[in-house]
């Protein structure tokens, strides 16, 4: 990536075709490929529903990651370009309009960059904190009006929509999921190529100056607020095709979609998944799908978890998870990941400890607040049938939370021991050793 | 030729005056010292010419075109530069990055999304050669905040003079320095600026007659000699003002 390196592999032109492709190559293969392993209905479903979100994370890491814009009200660009797509759609259905579904995304994405334009042009004029708050103001604003406008946003019950009643391309109806999988695949791949070809583009790397540094950037000729307002407007293009493949795979839009809520989800699949590094929010979105779709069926408590995994991200992994591997790289560089994994194993011990009683004591917590009353007390958690009215459960639970704390203080900084051994360790030592 | 122009400026914060009535020639290819002590509003001047202030009253002129109330950007596109007091680079993008931040608009690349920057050999070749320069090109790769201070000044020129500014404008390039590296930074000074036109603010009066063609002396907000350097130092006036001191200070520190 870096341009030094890129002089190196010169040489050879193959290796470096390789080099940059070859990422590109095994994701569109990987995405062509999933859906042959995982064939239930219910996998598909999610998978479409990732595709979604990694379009709309990566969309909005544009403004988190890259340009330092916090951003509460990124659903906007989202829920007005899958209104949009829903609307073209009922058009396209009436015969008005002769555009095949494939195309559709890109109405929802117009929509979303007429909006990002409207919306950027006031809330990019300034950055940090009176940005995130005219972004706020402008969500509630939106969505409050979603419940107003019923002609556009169909109140309540939302805009649905017949994916299947289209103009039809060779014979490809969009009926079946698998082929708005790939639909939707195809328009992923697509979004990623095209946000990440963003990324090395002038305007691209002048972003990260600003985020940086937006003083200096002003003294080496740029506008800070033209370079936010115009990747804001790119965002908010990206954010409604993400709508518009929403509104294909629904076949549905209602207020929720462009919610507040929606735009709290967005952020933090980016946070979870890194903003520091592109691949950080397609990880992300990847993750809280899967925690929305099974982790709901699971255990009612659902969300909580949700926000506990966050606040721990923000606390000790600010990098989110692409910050944790890009940690491992060196050490894989060195060839000295194996040399970590003993002591990570050791440390699975408190964790999972820990998680165990934590789990027991949200769960047990759960079903005493809410089903306690109507399915009375007994309940069964990890295949153990217990009753949550005795005290057993609840000192198991402190136990474990308390022996897993105790044993990951003692045991954390030999790992932390391990990890820069496998790190720097030699590295140093040579570099003494030269001197 | 006049390649900065200063014509009755003042800047007050406030009810404070900061800068009192300021009139001030550069000529093209002039390097030019502003000298004075503490507080005497050097720097609130360096930040009025570059657009990071507004003026309260008067005007400034570069290459004979009004600037007076632009934007820093707007003046950094007209072909002035600046660093700055106190380290102001990128410090989480490479230190080659860095340089072609400056290189890029310059080159009109502008708010462009449709070019690659891999393969932009113009701005790339320069940002290197600047690097080349100013002895950082086997840092290209690093972090700017990996840099050692020293390392950092000359980073902090580097991006200053990557967008070939005509008039270059440096803020204390040697604060902090040791004397070697002072010494170095003095013939880097020199060469980056060749055929340019120099205005600095320093406090190290090793640096400004050695370097200088003219100097103004700023005292209280307001230029009280602006003379070649052997007759500001003969000045009776700057030596009640000013001089008598710095130069027993910097004799005391060649000692």
């Amino acid at each position: 990536m870096s341009d030094a390196t890129m002089t190196a592999a010169r040489g050879n032109p193959a290796l470096d075709l390789l080099r940059r492709y070859g990422i590109w190559v095994i994701a569109a293969a990987v995405m062509i490929v999933l859906p042959k392993i995982f064939t239930s209905g219910a996998a598909l479903t999610t998978m479409c529903l990732m595709g979604i979100m990694i379009v709309f994370s990566l969309a909005y890491n544009m403004l988190l990651g890259q340009t330092g814009m916090l951003s509460f009200g990124h659903a906007v660009y989202y829920g007005l370009g899958g209104f949009l797509a829903v609307h073209a759609m009922n058009t396209i259905a009436a015969g008005k309009l002769a555009i095949p579904l494939p195309v559709v995304p890109l109405a929802g994405g117009a929509m979303g960059l007429i909006f990002g334009f409207i919306f950027g042009a006031v809330s990019t004029r300034r950055a940090g904190t009176v940005f995130a708050m005219i972004s706020l103001g402008l969500g509630e604003l939106i969505a409050s009006l979603s419940l107003i406008l019923r002609g556009f946003f169909g109140g309540e019950e939302g805009i649905t929509a017949n994916r299947t009643k289209m103009l039809t391309l060779w014979g490809v109806r969009f009926g079946p999921q698998i082929e708005v999988y790939y639909l939707i695949a195809a328009w992923c791949f697509a979004c990623m190529i095209a946000m990440y070809a963003f990324t090395c583009t002038p305007l691209g790397r002048m972003c990260n100056a600003v985020r940086d540094n937006p003083e200096r950037a002003e003294f080496v000729g740029y506008s800070t607020q033209m370079v936010r307002f115009i990747t804001f407007c790119i965002s908010g293009f990206f954010a409604g095709v993400a709508g518009g493949l929403a509104a294909i795979n629904f076949e549905l839009m209602n207020a929720v979609n462009i919610s507040g809520a929606q735009s709290g989800v967005v952020l933090l699949m980016a946070y979870i998944g890194g903003i520091g590094h592109f691949v950080g929010p397609i990880l992300g979105a990847v993750l809280v799908v899967l925690l929305q779709v099974f982790l709901s069926d699971l255990t009612g408590a659902w969300m909580l978890y949700f926000g506990l995994i966050f606040i721990t991200m923000v606390m000790f992994a600010p990098g989110g998870m692409a910050g944790l591997i890009m940690l491992h790289l060196p050490l894989w560089r060195r060839g000295t990941l194996l040399q970590i994994v003993p002591s990570y194993a050791v440390m699975l011990v408190p964790v999972l400890m820990g998680l165990a009683g934590l789990v027991t004591l949200i769960e047990t917590s759960h079903h005493q607040l809410v089903k306690a009353a109507t399915d009375g007390p007994a309940m069964k958690l990890f295949g153990i049938a217990y009753n949550s009215n005795s005290l057993l459960p609840w000192i198991v639970a402190l136990a474990l939370m308390g022996g897993g704390l105790y044993l990951g203080k003692l045991w954390g900084p030999r790992m932390a021991d391990a990890y820069s051994d496998a790190a720097h360790g030699q590295d140093s030592n040579k570099r003494e050793a030269g001197k | 030729m006049t390649a900065l122009g200063l014509h009755d400026v003042h800047k007050s914060f406030g009810i404070t005056p900061i800068i009192r009535g300021v009139s001030l020639e550069v000529g093209k290819g002039e390097r030019h010292a502003i000298i004075g002590p503490n507080g005497a509003g050097k720097s609130t001047l360096f930040h009025l010419i570059s657009g990071r202030f507004p003026l309260t009253e008067g005007s400034i002129r570069l290459n004979g075109e009004d600037i007076t109330g632009l934007k820093p950007y707007q003046i950094n596109r007209r072909g002035l530069s600046r660093s700055f007091q106190v380290t102001n680079i990128f410090p989480k993008m490479t230190v080659f990055e860095n340089v072609r931040c400056g290189v890029l608009w310059h080159l009109g690349y502008r708010y462009s999304f449709w070019h690659n920057t891999r393969k932009l050999k113009d701005a790339n070749d320069r940002a290197m050669a600047i690097l080349q320069q100013i002895g950082l090109a086997d840092r290209a790769q690093l972090p700017a905040s990996f840099l050692t201070y020293a390392e950092q000044r000359a980073l902090e020129i580097g991006i200053t003079i990557a967008g070939g500014a005509e008039v270059v404008m440096l803020d204390e390039p040697t604060a902090g320095m040791s004397r070697s590296e002072t010494a170095h930074f003095v013939s880097l000074i020199r060469k980056v600026t060749e055929g340019r036109t120099l205005v600095m603010v320093e406090h190290d009066m090793g640096v400004v007659f050695d370097l200088a063609d003219r100097i103004s002396v700023l005292v209280y907000g307001q230029i009280i000699a602006s003379d070649t350097p052997a007759n500001i130092r003969n000045s009776k006036a700057v030596q009640e003002a000013y001089l008598g001191q710095a130069l027993e200070s910097h004799g005391e520190a060649e000692h």
